[in-house]
């Protein structure tokens, strides 16, 4: 295998159990978009939760969501959807053959990600300084209203479980990478590539989400 | 090398690449939304910065999905199953948030539910303390305050030694969040305190809620008179004889139900005979905690 490279893609050798290559990477895509809809669901159960709760504690919500620092979500914000441009166009780069412009996007697109965790991890610590923590840790002096602590409770749970699959986003680029240069992905076969731009997406869609409901709540 | 590993008969069926400049102008368009989102946010608009602001982040969700993520160029079933996990979010949401949000809520406005709830005092002008309407009151502390606080209204019932914040004492002029006044007491029963275990008491009918209140007051150590401003902020029109129809309390959904099944109880009628109101063995032992209007 070792005189392929992202130069000189391998064959693609699609399994006896499809019909077509075509076949394959359809099956395959529709099989993300399933497991999709199992974050959906999953990432909107919490986002209930939130919302049931932020109906009935109204104020301690409003005055809790203050303490989040929206200029550093926004940036956060902007951050992950450049990544997602980047992503598209490493995923088009792929599909047009262009494999080393694809490794590029897929880098710039680790990069943005590497930024978000960058900025998560000066929003925590900063809050953890404040005696902000998720649960019996909690000690925040500056609010007294009662039920302030259910809002951070939601805040790092969402916030958390969402950078965890940033996180998870960036590795799988980074393996992504690994195939492409190994020529393992080409224009007849980019599957892996096209799919975990998906992923990356979709974790850009629950962001745009959360910014807005904990950031600027309104 | 076997030959249905054919790598060319991938056939291509014309798989739409995105061009970059379609990237680039649907990145700016989600720039654009989102400096959009933060000044609105800026922009008072009460109950509407929610929903504009939710609108905005799905036309943003859209443009992700429907462009970055191709669905629109892509097989339609794609899009379905896409679809379809937001469409189980919204009944999600939609199912649960009408039950959340009015638990316990059953006007009495209509006439049948209003009768039975309204009291069991028949006192004149219950807002005016007599030594029946505090004998009267008394009796309903009994029932439903000794638990938390305490038999003399010291704030040590059984129940007190969990509650944070403890129950009120009576007995001392100190602490009463809403005041000492009978008309504040009234409040506080028919409100609740928020943030606390005191909950609200609006399923006593008024007028007991008023002998309830006299009978607080006489606990403290003088017993403070209502103004008329305190009165009427209170609901009570002096210039009547009796509080009226103004206060149609919500009751919760269990006292409902028993007064709906009784009035439609006759003999042999499903279910319902005299004596049997419909209601499980759970539900009596619960309505043992609350008072019960037709006991």
């Amino acid at each position: 295998m070792s005189q392929y490279n992202e130069m000189n893609p391998a064959p693609h050798h699609y399994g006896h159990h499809f019909e077509s290559a075509e076949h394959e990477f359809t099956t395959a895509k529709q099989g993300m978009w399933i497991f999709m809809v199992t974050e959906v669901l999953m990432i909107g159960a919490i986002f209930v939760g939130y919302l049931l709760m932020r109906g009935r504690y109204p104020e301690a919500f409003h005055a809790a969501h203050q303490v989040l620092n929206v200029k550093l979500g926004a940036l956060n914000t902007i951050v992950l959807i450049v990544s997602s441009a980047t992503m598209v166009l490493g995923v088009s780069a792929a599909q047009r053959g262009n494999n080393k412009r694809a490794i590029n996007m897929l880098m710039a697109t680790i990069a943005c990600g590497a930024i978000f965790c960058v900025v998560k991890y000066f929003e925590y610590s900063h809050k953890f300084h404040e005696g902000i923590f998720p649960g019996g840790m909690y000690h925040y002096e500056g609010l007294t209203i009662p039920h302030v602590p259910l809002f951070f409770s939601f805040y790092f749970v969402m916030t958390g479980i969402h950078a965890f699959h940033v996180v998870v986003g960036m590795a799988l680029i980074f393996w992504t990478i690994t195939r492409i240069k190994r020529g393992q992905i080409s224009k007849q076969f980019f599957t892996p590539v096209e799919l975990v731009g998906f992923y990356w997406h979709f974790v850009d869609l629950v962001w745009i989400y959360l910014f807005p409901l904990l950031y600027l709540l309104g | 090398m076997s030959n249905h590993h054919d790598h060319q008969s991938g056939s291509h069926h014309e798989h739409y690449i995105i061009p970059d400049a379609k990237i680039i102008k649907t990145l700016f368009a989600l720039l654009f939304l989102t400096a959009v989102t933060v000044g609105l946010s800026y922009v008072h608009l009460g109950v509407f910065n929610f929903i504009v602001g939710m609108i905005v982040a799905t036309i943003k969700a859209f443009l992700v999905a429907s462009i970055f993520m191709n669905l629109s160029h892509d097989d339609a079933s794609n899009s379905v199953i896409f679809t379809s996990g937001f469409l189980f979010l919204a009944i999600f949401i939609g199912l649960v948030a009408p039950d959340f949000f009015f638990r316990g809520d059953v006007s009495t406005a209509g006439k049948s539910l209003l009768l039975p709830v309204k009291g069991t005092s028949k006192f004149k002008r219950p807002w005016e303390p007599t030594p029946e309407i505090v004998a009267h009151g008394k009796a309903i502390f009994q029932q439903q305050c000794v638990s938390c606080h305490g038999d003399a209204g010291q704030g040590n019932g059984p129940a007190a030694g969990a509650l944070v914040p403890p129950p009120r004492n009576f007995t001392q002029d100190a602490g009463w969040k809403i005041g000492r006044k009978p008309s504040q007491i009234f409040k506080t029963l028919k409100e609740g305190i928020p943030g606390g275990a005191m909950g609200s008491f609006a399923t006593i009918p008024a007028e007991d809620r008023w002998t309830l209140s006299h009978f607080v007051a006489s606990l403290g150590p003088n017993v403070l008179k209502d103004s008329v401003e305190d009165l009427k902020v209170a609901g009570v029109d002096p210039s009547k004889d009796t509080l009226g129809d103004a206060e149609a309390p919500s009751i919760s959904v269990r006292d409902a139900m028993k007064i709906l099944a009784s009035e439609s109880k006759k003999e042999g009628e499903g279910n319902l005979k005299p004596g049997n109101d419909g209601l499980s063995d759970y539900d009596r032992r619960l309505d043992a905690r609350t008072f019960n209007p037709n006991p």
